[in-house]
């Protein structure tokens, strides 16, 4: 089973990335299709994020004591600071590793 | 021997004749001293990538962990990052799996996760369109995040560079190379690395440092906190909804605001 929904979603996966230049779809695609489309990272990605850093272990909600937090809005600055990706995660782990030695 | 087979091909196509010597090709691209050769427009595309690699290498390793921590086979693992090649998806596949997500719920989740590849796929069509069918395979097959990143870039700076193709063939070979060794390491090497680290983190971290800089006007600001609130308020939902559900509610509440900022300003 596991098999057959990892090569479908290979194959859909693929077909996304092929899509716009397979010769089988418009040269354009309808406007607002590409307003939405424009949405998809930040949502999708946000929806990942956001549990990724609030929940911490047994799904409960931590806001307090809870390093990822502070963590995550220091690599956020960084990222709009800088846009790099490297920069981003060094700055996040920095900050998770020491913010419990200062107090966090 | 893929590279080379491209190559050689990519040769007989400039010109007519297929017993084309590379002395022959390499004079085509004398007439214009901008135009790179197919090689060097490669390794160009090798070395824009490397830098990215800083964080691919732990988020490979971060995978290759988690996907056997998550109950799947070290082969799966292993050749989900071969099958699928997604980082994203790959991480949300294997988290949905182990928590007994239905199999529809997974596919979808993760298909709403790969969306956003269609955004790259029309970015690229213009440059890519003309090639012939396997190229575009490949090239597709190749077009993640990381690649889309540092290609485009190459071909906006040189739209007219007939090989400009091999740049994203550089960049994409460099990143899957590194994606299914470090997956490989990490499957078979994972016990091995301290939960201290808490190197999962890296992964929202990758994240982060695509979505903040993307977030450019309110509509944008809009799909993000609504995507936030429903993932944080939906994680006692069955099946793991709150993802579709919060990444469709971004795009809707985005979409909306758009619109409605738009009709607004209009009048």
């Amino acid at each position: 089973m596991i098999w057959i929904i990892m090569i479908v979603t290979g194959l859909l996966t693929f077909w996304m990335r092929f899509v716009m230049f397979s010769g089988l779809t418009p040269r354009t695609l309808p406007r607002s299709l590409e307003d939405a489309l424009d949405f998809v990272p930040i949502a999708v990605l946000t929806a990942i994020i956001v549990p990724a850093v609030v929940f911490t272990d047994g799904n409960t909600l931590a806001i307090a004591d809870n390093t990822r937090l502070p963590a995550a809005i220091i690599a956020t600055v960084v990222a709009l600071l800088t846009r790099s990706v490297v920069m981003t995660i060094i700055a996040g782990l920095m900050a998770l590793w020491t913010l419990p030695f200062i107090g966090f | 021997m893929m590279i080379d087979a491209i190559l050689d091909n990519h040769l007989t196509q400039d010109g007519s004749r297929t017993d084309m010597t590379i002395e022959n090709g390499q004079n085509i691209h004398d007439h214009n001293d901008h135009e790179t050769t197919a090689l060097q427009e490669f390794w160009r595309g090798v070395r824009d990538q490397s830098p990215l690699l800083v964080g691919v290498v732990p988020f490979g390793l971060v995978f290759g962990v988690l996907g056997v921590a998550s109950g799947l086979s070290p082969l799966q693992t292993i050749l989900m990052s071969s099958i699928v090649f997604g980082g994203a998806s790959q991480v949300l596949f294997a988290q949905l799996w182990a928590s007994g997500t239905p199999p529809v719920f997974v596919g979808g989740s993760v298909s709403i996760i790969n969306l956003r590849h269609v955004l790259y796929s029309a970015s690229v069509a213009s440059h890519l369109r003309h090639l012939p069918f396997y190229w575009r395979v490949v090239l597709a097959y190749l077009l993640t995040d990381e690649a889309y990143a540092v290609s485009i870039k190459r071909f906006m700076e040189r739209p007219d560079n007939p090989v400009k193709h091999f740049h994203l063939l550089g960049s994409g070979l460099l990143l899957w190379i590194c994606w299914q060794t470090t997956t490989a390491i990490g499957v078979f090497a994972g016990v091995t690395i301290p939960p201290t680290l808490s190197l999962d983190f890296i992964i929202p971290l990758t994240f982060i440092a695509i979505v903040a800089p993307a977030i450019r006007n309110t509509a944008h600001v809009m799909a993000c906190i609504t995507s936030a609130v429903i993932a944080i308020f939906g994680q006692a939902l069955p099946w793991n909804a709150w993802i579709l559900l919060a990444a469709g509610g971004g795009i809707a509440a985005g979409w909306a605001t758009l619109h409605f900022n738009g009709r607004r300003s209009r009048t």
